[in-house]
């Protein structure tokens, strides 16, 4: 009961402080901006390929238009998703950041705690609130984007409800890591470390992609494993990224050149099946761990 | 002996014993790693008494009150409130407590906050819409419920303060510095209100470095400084158990002082002046008698009343000196 006591007085504090008004205005433009891109990009290269093959010219590549078209779609689908996946996770960040630590700079979690309620209901409220915002968040943006590919180009991505799990899960990792630093280091400490972080998760995911290219080199990808292991945010988001590719793509990327690739900000592999555990458990961890030093806190 | 016998009989000797005090600490010890801000506080505050806490700033009043929280977990000793001990959120339920710097979430309006705070502490929706608009009404903010807590003066969200403190009819008031913010007529509204709350039978534990404040509202003191308590007891008794007699004299002896000495402690001599600490001013007129017998020409034998503040500063100094 307390629990939604606090949930809805965070909600109300987001409304206040004009943070969902900014946060719809920004992903209207957002989702206003791809759409237009995506319908022109994709028409524009439509009526190429097609003018092409008018003229009887193969295309590069041995793709034909179909493929080509969707290969198109598929790049475009996946950048627009690494955009909001990116939003989300620095609206997660900078809201943990915010969750803990200035209220009780500014005193004025001193009246709130004093009333019959337990820190970990305090903690709970505000990471329910905040993670339902996100959860939100994630859905309307990413939905919006591939309605727009679907409407446009009659795209598919390979499992949307994976997609937006796992985007849901990125989140909920940065959201709970970040409410742990909120609770152990003051505002400005945690948001430097969170950034750090977060930055440092995303290297771990290019050294890791470096890793893959073949011939391959197994140090940079153990690397890339292990930094992830730190911060499990980027390899989340390339275990959602691979979903979002259409089964045909997939197969028409791995037998074009015979050797594949990929994306650097995607994955053409699901998430290892160890990784996803490891990246479920992550915030269930840092929430605990937020409770038993949020406990011991003077205030 | 059958069950319910056994139970009659506790219920009757439970109506003999003393009540569970508000507050009870013993040896309460806090140190944040190497400075100690509270030494061995050990006191018991029966229900029903206007307490005063008093001190200098920095004294480890407000480290005290934030252990009777369970805001601040004690390196040492126990607290209880009411028989519970602070950190169980529910021993909390009957507490109502204004924090020293009354701040509170800005961007929320006063009633929101009050709403927020009644939820919590387990009001229901009829009851909070009931309490509010009278709370505000009573700290003088009526009509104001609407406005943003930025938007108030300090004196304003001291009187805010007061209202979450007081929201959920608490048996125990925890003010810490309650008037800093007030002008003198809001800080006579205050010691109304406290006077209100004893009337009613309500506990109230009183931060201050004010002794103004103290004195004219609280049953009983403990001045702290640094941490430990210093002085404490029923106002009276504190003031009373050092009374001075001002002794004016034609001169000053050895042998005056040896007399003087033998009735009351020497406490200070200044030129044809001696202070004299007695234990009750009844041996004024005696005094008079023997110093005028002995030869002395008695030129004034005036009881000097020692405000807290004397005791304090003596206290105090005392403390700070050793």
């Amino acid at each position: 009961m307390n629990v939604l006591v606090v949930a809805r007085w965070t909600v109300l504090e987001a409304r206040r402080r004009r943070l969902l008004l900014a946060g719809v205005i920004l992903s209207v433009a957002f989702v206003a901006l791809f759409a237009v891109g995506f319908a022109l990009l994709y028409s524009a290269q439509e009526r190429s390929l097609l003018s092409v093959q008018a003229r009887g010219i193969a295309p590069p590549g041995g793709l034909d238009v179909r493929e080509e078209l969707l290969a198109i779609s598929t790049i475009l689908v996946v950048l627009g998703l690494y955009g909001v996946q990116f939003l989300a996770a620095l609206l997660g960040l900078f809201l943990g950041v915010a969750s803990v630590s200035p209220e009780i700079d500014s005193g004025a979690l001193h009246a709130v705690l004093a009333r019959p309620l337990s820190r970990l209901e305090y903690l709970m409220g505000r990471f329910l609130a905040l993670a339902g915002l996100l959860t939100a968040y994630v859905l309307v943006m990413s939905g919006s984007l591939l309605v727009t590919a679907r409407t446009v180009a009659g795209y598919q991505p390979g499992d949307t409800s994976r997609v937006m799990g796992l985007m849901i899960l990125q989140v909920f990792i940065l959201l709970a890591v970040s409410l742990l630093g909120s609770t152990v280091l003051p505002t400005l400490a945690n948001g430097v470390v969170m950034l750090a972080l977060f930055g440092l998760a995303w290297l771990g995911g290019i050294i890791g992609f470096i890793g893959t290219i073949p011939p391959g080199n197994e140090l940079m990808a153990n690397l890339g494993t292990a930094v992830s292991l730190l911060l499990p945010a980027d390899a989340v988001w390339r275990g959602a990224s691979f979903h979002v590719l259409p089964p045909s793509f997939l197969v028409a990327s791995s037998f074009t050149n015979g050797e594949d690739v990929g994306l650097p900000f995607a994955s053409t592999a699901p998430i290892a099946p160890a990784m996803l555990v490891w990246a479920l458990a992550y915030p269930v961890a840092c929430l605990t761990l937020a409770v038993a030093a949020f406990r011991r806190r003077d205030l | 002996m059958s069950r319910t016998a056994s139970a009659e009989q506790e219920k009757a000797t439970a109506g003999t014993e003393p009540p569970v005090p508000a507050i009870a600490t013993s040896g309460l010890h806090k140190a944040y790693g190497s400075r100690v801000a509270l030494h061995d506080l050990t006191l018991t505050v029966p229900p029903g008494e206007v307490f005063g806490f008093l001190g200098p700033n920095g004294a480890g009043k407000t480290t005290a009150m934030k252990i009777l929280l369970g805001l601040v977990r004690p390196t040492g000793g126990e607290a209880l409130v009411f028989g519970r001990r602070p950190a169980e959120p529910a021993a909390r339920r009957r507490i109502g407590y204004l924090p020293e710097h009354f701040r509170f979430q800005e961007w929320a309006t006063g009633t929101e906050l009050l709403d927020f705070h009644g939820r919590l502490a387990g009001l229901g929706t009829r009851e909070r819409s009931e309490r509010i608009p009278e709370l505000l009404e009573r700290v003088g903010l009526a009509g104001r419920g609407g406005e943003r807590v930025r938007r108030y003066s300090k004196g304003m969200t001291q009187r805010l303060g007061l209202a979450l403190a007081l929201l959920h009819r608490p048996d125990l008031v925890l003010l810490d510095e309650p008037t800093s913010a007030l002008d003198p007529v809001g800080r006579r509204e205050v010691r109304e209100l406290v006077r209100e709350l004893a009337a009613g039978g309500v506990t109230v534990f009183l931060n201050s470095h004010l002794l103004t404040e103290v004195e004219a509202v609280c049953h009983r003191v403990a001045i702290v400084s640094q941490g430990r308590v210093v002085a404490s007891g029923p106002l009276d008794d504190l003031a009373g158990a050092v009374t001075q007699l001002r002794v004016l004299l034609d001169r000053v002896d050895r042998e005056v002082l040896a007399l003087l000495s033998r009735n009351g402690q020497v406490a200070r001599v200044e030129g044809t002046a001696v202070t004299l600490a007695v234990d009750t001013l009844d041996v004024a007129p005696d005094l008079a008698r023997l110093l005028v017998s002995s030869g002395y020409r008695l030129y004034g034998l005036v009881p000097v009343q020692r405000s807290l503040e004397d005791i304090f500063v003596d206290l105090v100094g005392e403390v700070r000196e050793g």
